[in-house]
C-alpha cells in the first residue's frame, strides 16, 4: 500500500499523465508499435528520477498499447502481431460505422484486463520472488534458455528463421567488454564498439529506420483509406452486454501466457479470437464485425502485456521486445531487475506497481474524451510522418552518448531491420537475444564456477533438469507432430 | 511470371543463408583469437563466442539446405502486389539512405536544428512528397521545437551548431 504513496505524489501523477499522453500520441502512428514507443522516448526520461522515469514508462507503455489498438481499428495496419486478431473484427466493425464502439470496447477492456492483471501481478510477484530467491545460477540459465526457445523457435512462422534472429542477437550481445574477466571481444579496435552495443539503437534501427526504408521502397506510392468514425462513440447495452464476458476471458487467457517466462501476446489474442467465435450467440456476425472479436483479444492482450511483468520484475526475464526496452531502462539507472529489487528497492518495484493502477485509469479518463485529437494524427500524411518518425529515432539514438558512431550503427540495423523485413525473419528474438544473452553467458559461468567446471548442475539441480526438459519438448513436440501430419498426408 | 520470380527468389535467400553462415565463422575465427584465461574448466570469455558462432555455422547450413529443397519455408508471397504493396521503388530507399546520411554529417558541425530537418525533407521527398523546400521549413520548426523542449525542458545537450551564438545571445545557458 506504501506504493500508492509514491504513486500517487503530484509529481509522478504529473509524469504518467505525461507518459500515457505521449505514449498514446506516438503509439497511434501508423507502423509505431509499442516497442518502438517506448525506444524512442526513453531519452524523454533521462534526467528524472528513477522513480518518475519508471512511473512514466509505465505510462508510455499503455499510452502506446491503446494507441495502437486505435490504429488498427482505424485503418487496418496492426503494429505488432498481437494486434493481428484485433484487426480481424475491429476494422470490420469501423467499415460498418461502428468505430466509435469497437475503440469504446477496446479501451474499456484494456482498462479492465490491465487493472484485474495488475492485480494479479500485484499477489503473484511476491510469491515468485520466494521461489525465485531459491534459484541458483544454473536455475537462471536454464530458465533464460526456456525463454530463447519459446521466444525464438517455437513462436512464429519458421523455427529456423526465429533462430537465426536470435542468435544474430547473441553475437551483438557479445561486442563489448567481457563482464567477467575485463576482456574485450569483437570491438575491432573502435572504442564506442566497448561498451557494447545498445538495445535501444538496435530495436530503433530494427523498427524505425528498418520500416521506414521498407514501407519506402515497397508501400510509400499506395493511398491509404482511414475509416471515419460515424455515429454514436458510445457502446448500446447490447454491446456492453456481449463486452463483458469477452473481456473477463480475455484476461483469463491472457495474463498466465504472459506471466510464465516464454512471451508473446499473439498466441492468447488469437486464442481469445477463437474461443469469442466459438462461444458467440451471433456467430453470423463473425468476419463482419462482431464485437466480441475486439473485446476478447484486446483484454487478451493487455491481461499478457501486464502478465510479462512478473517474470521481467521479479526474474528479471524480459518476454518481449518491449519489456527488453524496459529492461534496458532499468539498466540505465543501474537497475537490474530480479527477486532481490523486491527487498533492496522496494518503494520503486511497489511505486511502480501501483503506478498501473494509476496508469490505467488515467488512460481511460485521459484518452477516451480526446479520441477525436488521436484520429487527427492518425491523418498525417506519410510523408511527414515517416520524416517525423525517423527525427525522433535518430535523436533517440544519439542523445546516448552523443556519438555519431550511433547514428552509423542505427542505419547499419535499419538495413538489417529492412531485409528482415523482407525475408520474413522475426525481429523480437534479435532484441531479447542482445540483452539476454550477456546475463545467461553471466549465470552460465557462474554455475560453473560454483561447481567447480563440473556441467551436472544443469541436469542435477531438479528444477533446472525440468526446465531443460521442457525446452527439449518445445522443439521436439512440434517437429514430430508435423512429421506425423505428413506421413498421414501422404498415406491418404 | 512465377517462374522468372522463383530464381531471384532463391539467389538472395542464397545470400542471406550465406551471409549467416560467413558470421558464424567470423565469430568462430575471432574465438579462436580470443584468450582463455580465466575461469574454470575451458568456461572463459571465449565460451559463449564459440557457442554462437557454432549456432550461425548450423543455422547457416540449415537455410542453406532450406534454399536447396525448395527454398526458405512459410515464406509470404514473393509477388508484392499479393502483398498488397507496390515493386521495389529504388529512389526512395536511396532518399531515406541519403536523408541519414546527412543527419551524420551535420549533427556535429551544424547541429541538431539543421541535420534534422534536412533529414525530414529527404525522408519526405523518398516518400514522394514534392515540395522539398515546403518539407525543410516543416522540419525546422519540429528539430527546433524539439530541440527547445530537450535543452529548456529536460536540460539535455544537443548540439546547438548555429543555434549557439543565438543563444548565447539570448542568454538562455
Amino acid at each position: 500500500m506504501h506504493g500508492f504513496e509514491v504513486a500517487l505524489l503530484p509529481m509522478n501523477l504529473l509524469w504518467g499523465a505525461i507518459g500515457v499522453t505521449l505514449g498514446t500520441a506516438v503509439g497511434v502512428l501508423p507502423g509505431v508499435g509499442p516497442a518502438l514507443t517506448v525506444a524512442m522516448l526513453l531519452p524523454l526520461t533521462v534526467k528524472l528520477s528513477p522513480v518518475g522515469a519508471l512511473i512514466m514508462f509505465a505510462g508510455i507503455y499503455y499510452g502506446a498499447m491503446f494507441g495502437g489498438s486505435t490504429t488498427t481499428i482505424l485503418l487496418n495496419t496492426p503494429g505488432e502481431s498481437a494486434s493481428i486478431a484485433t484487426a480481424l473484427e475491429g476494422n470490420k466493425m469501423a467499415k460498418r460505422g461502428r468505430a466509435g464502439p469497437a475503440l469504446a470496447t477496446s479501451a474499456i477492456g484494456s482498462f479492465i484486463a490491465g487493472t484485474i492483471a495488475t492485480l494479479l501481478v500485484t499477489l503473484l510477484a511476491p510469491l515468485v520472488v520466494e521461489i525465485a530467491l531459491k534459484f541458483g545460477p544454473a536455475e537462471y540459465f536454464a530458465l533464460m534458455v526456456f525463454a530463447f526457445t519459446t521466444v525464438s523457435a517455437v513462436l512464429g512462422a519458421s523455427t529456423v528463421r526465429g533462430l537465426t534472429s536470435l542468435f544474430a542477437g547473441l553475437f551483438l550481445g557479445l561486442i563489448g567488454i567481457d563482464s567477467q574477466t575485463g576482456q574485450p571481444r569483437f570491438a575491432f579496435g573502435v572504442p564506442e564498439l566497448l561498451d557494447g552495443v545498445d538495445v535501444v539503437v538496435l530495436a530503433v534501427g530494427l523498427f524505425a529506420v528498418g520500416e521506414a526504408l521498407y514501407v519506402g521502397a515497397y508501400a510509400s506510392r499506395i493511398p491509404e483509406v482511414m475509416d471515419k468514425i460515424t455515429g454514436s462513440l458510445w457502446m448500446s447495452k447490447s454491446d456492453w452486454k456481449r463486452s463483458w464476458p469477452a473481456w473477463l476471458r480475455g484476461t483469463a487467457i491472457g495474463f498466465p501466457f504472459g506471466s510464465i517466462p516464454a512471451g508473446g501476446a499473439e498466441i492468447p489474442t488469437f486464442l481469445s479470437y477463437a474461443v469469442e467465435k466459438k462461444l458467440t450467440r451471433f456467430p453470423g456476425e463473425f468476419g463482419h464485425g462482431a464485437i466480441e472479436g475486439v473485446a476478447g483479444p484486446e483484454a487478451a492482450n493487455n491481461a499478457s502485456v501486464t502478465g510479462a511483468l512478473v517474470p521481467l520484475l521479479t526474474l528479471g526475464i524480459p518476454t518481449s521486445a518491449t519489456a527488453a526496452i524496459l529492461l534496458a531502462a532499468f539498466q540505465n539507472y543501474g537497475i537490474q531487475p530480479g527477486p532481490m529489487l523486491f527487498q533492496m528497492q522496494a518503494d520503486l518495484v511497489w511505486g511502480l506497481i501501483a503506478s498501473l493502477y494509476v496508469g490505467n485509469v488515467m488512460l481511460l479518463i485521459l484518452n477516451l474524451p480526446m479520441i477525436g485529437i488521436w484520429v487527427k494524427v492518425l491523418t498525417i500524411p506519410q510523408p511527414l510522418l515517416y520524416g517525423g518518425i525517423l527525427v525522433f529515432a535518430t535523436l533517440g539514438a544519439y542523445s546516448l552518448h552523443e556519438s555519431v558512431v550511433d547514428l552509423a550503427t542505427l542505419y547499419v540495423f535499419g538495413l538489417l531491420g529492412f531485409a528482415m523485413r523482407r525475408w520474413d525473419i522475426p525481429v523480437a528474438p534479435a532484441v531479447i537475444g542482445l540483452i539476454l544473452g550477456p546475463l545467461a553467458e553471466t549465470q552460465f559461468r557462474r554455475a560453473l564456477s560454483i561447481s567447480q567446471g563440473d556441467p551436472s548442475v544443469f541436469y542435477q539441480h531438479p528444477i533446472s533438469a525440468t526446465l531443460f526438459a521442457l525446452t527439449a519438448l518445445l522443439i521436439v513436440v512440434p517437429w514430430v507432430m508435423r512429421r506425423v501430419k505428413k506421413t498421414r498426408a501422404a498415406q491418404r | 511470371m512465377s517462374r522468372s520470380a522463383a530464381p531471384r527468389r532463391s539467389r538472395t535467400e542464397v545470400a542471406l543463408s550465406i551471409g549467416v553462415l560467413v558470421l558464424g565463422v567470423g565469430t568462430a575465427i575471432g574465438t579462436v583469437l580470443l584468450p582463455s584465461q580465466g575461469g574454470y574448466a575451458r568456461i572463459g570469455p571465449n565460451f559463449m563466442p564459440g557457442v554462437t558462432g557454432a549456432g550461425l555455422i548450423l543455422l547457416g547450413v540449415w537455410l542453406l539446405y532450406e534454399v536447396l529443397t525448395g527454398g526458405w519455408r512459410n515464406m509470404p508471397p514473393q509477388d508484392a502486389a499479393a502483398r498488397g504493396e507496390h515493386s521495389f521503388h529504388a529512389p526512395a530507399f536511396a532518399w531515406v539512405s541519403v536523408g541519414l546520411f546527412a543527419h551524420m554529417a551535420l549533427i556535429q558541425t551544424g547541429g541538431f536544428v539543421l541535420a534534422g530537418a534536412v533529414l525530414f525533407a529527404c525522408v519526405a521527398r523518398g516518400f514522394g512528397s514534392p515540395r522539398f523546400l515546403r518539407d525543410l521549413a516543416i522540419g525546422f520548426a519540429i528539430a527546433l521545437a524539439v530541440f527547445a523542449f530537450f535543452v529548456l525542458v529536460l536540460t539535455v545537450n544537443l548540439p546547438a551548431g548555429w543555434l549557439a551564438p543565438l543563444i548565447r545571445l539570448a542568454g538562455i545557458e
